[in-house]
């Protein structure tokens, strides 16, 4: 029980720490905005042009959105030594992993539902029927992004490099959920049947699921090593 | 019942001896102040006792459970007030509270909280986010979570630093109860005539060995270093 009383304690602390603050939200949000900005008046706005580089764009604003929020999730537990805290508290290390992972994913869904309008204003875009499938391919995306993101962020933490080591990190071992993002989204503007690419769905859940459990159970290790 | 017990205990840094083969007991209800020169080590010593360092050599014991081995249960029993004031500065000194209790599995409620808050002295800042609360403040409200978790085990580093006289005074008085409840206290101090109100046994660690000095001899001494 104490177990998931800390995932929730713990996500509930970033979310309101981040809600009040604004810290993180607002460069990426400003971030995602210009990758919009640039890119809008980059390529004509036919839809055949929209159809094959929309995937691409937009997941390029997620996933540098992704590095400059994730990159600082440990940040605010440096200050104050309250990872010292995280270390000696009486639970399974993984629960803390879970909290910061939760609200990662949580702040993530919630910064990509805020500049996804700002696609489709800004690249004229019909998705208002494809939505659901949308909503899908972000979701299990940000998951795996979150997992390692989460991750790899608490690794780089105490690193004085920090700003370089996470990215180096997280972007390689991201290219599966990336390409599987990119693929699927693609196939949502295509307006293909849900079967034809469904399958990079799938594979996005599968990374969810190694990339989860792999960083739950490593977590303990880097915590209290 | 001996509550804490170091056998033998040693800790380098690289090449630098800190401490060499310390050995110390404090029993059940007892409070042990440890003196000694900047940088002696008794940091160290505590933070091997609070599971947040591995010795290079040597064993403890917290409440006769093995200190590397069975480090989970033994933070069930511990709260260490240490440099770090473990506080989220955009969260609210109560919201501060109850997550530090909340992802140790604790319950506190709003009444208990508002008890332990008047007695450290900062009951009508609880709705004050930690960012403005001044170094005694935190320490104060430190204190505000060991009145509310009520640790068997309080490792207390520089127990007097940043406290004003009421403070002190207020610290000396829990200390008081949680030794008569039957904790055990291990706290590192400089002040002498302060701790001589609360403490039981002193040592002094000076060149990485500990030597243990009666109250009186603690007292007496022109400088115990």
């Amino acid at each position: 029980m104490h177990f998931f009383n800390t995932i929730r304690w713990i996500a509930w602390k970033d979310l309101l720490s981040e809600v009040r603050n604004r810290e993180n939200i607002s460069s990426m949000f400003f971030f995602a905005l210009i990758v919009i900005f640039i890119f809008s008046f980059s390529f004509s706005l036919d839809p055949r042009t929209v159809q094959e580089v929309m995937p691409g764009i937009i997941w390029v604003a997620f996933g540098f959105t992704a590095i400059i929020g994730l990159g600082k999730s440990f940040l605010a537990e440096v200050h104050n030594d309250c990872m010292e805290y995280f270390q000696m508290l009486p639970v399974p290390k993984g629960a803390i992993y879970l909290g910061k992972f939760i609200g990662n994913v949580l702040f993530m869904l919630i910064v990509e539902t805020i500049l996804f309008p700002l696609f489709v204003l800004f690249f004229n875009l019909d998705v208002l029927e494809k939505f659901p499938q949308f909503l899908l391919i972000f979701g299990v995306a940000t998951v795996g992004l979150s997992a390692l993101g989460t991750l790899f962020s608490a690794l780089t933490v105490q690193v004085r490099a920090r700003e370089v080591m996470f990215p180096i990190l997280l972007l390689p071992m991201a290219v599966p959920i990336f390409i599987g993002a990119v693929e699927a989204t693609r196939g949502v503007f295509n307006g293909d049947a849900f079967a034809l690419y469904s399958h990079w769905i799938q594979l996005l859940v599968v990374f969810d699921v190694i990339f989860v459990i792999v960083s739950f159970w490593i977590f303990e290790f880097i915590l209290d090593f | 019942m001996v509550a804490i017990r170091g056998i033998a205990l040693s800790k380098s840094f690289h090449y630098h001896q800190v401490l060499n083969e310390i050995s110390l007991e404090v029993k059940e209800g007892e409070c042990y102040a440890l003196f000694g020169p900047n940088g002696a080590g008794k940091t160290t010593l505590l933070r091997i006792f609070a599971t947040l360092h591995r010795p290079s050599s040597g064993r403890f014991e917290i409440l006769g459970r093995d200190g590397l081995g069975d480090r989970a249960k033994i933070r069930e029993d511990l709260f260490l007030i240490g440099h770090g004031s473990y506080l989220y500065d955009d969260l609210s000194v109560v919201e501060n509270i109850q997550f530090a209790l909340g992802v140790r599995g604790g319950h506190p409620t709003d009444h208990e909280i508002k008890l332990a808050l008047d007695r450290v002295g900062i009951g009508a800042f609880r709705k004050l986010k930690s960012r403005h609360l001044s170094a005694g403040m935190k320490k104060r409200l430190s204190i505000a979570k060991t009145l509310l978790i009520r640790p068997k085990i309080l490792l207390l580093d520089e127990a007097y630093a940043s406290l004003d006289e009421r403070g002190v005074v207020m610290l000396n008085d829990c200390i008081r109860e949680f030794a008569k409840e039957g904790s055990a206290i291990l706290m590192t101090t400089h002040d002498r005539s302060r701790t001589a109100e609360v403490a039981h046994r002193a040592g002094v660690i000076q060149q990485s060995v500990l030597q243990e000095i009666t109250i009186q001899e603690m007292l007496a001494a022109d400088a115990l270093f």
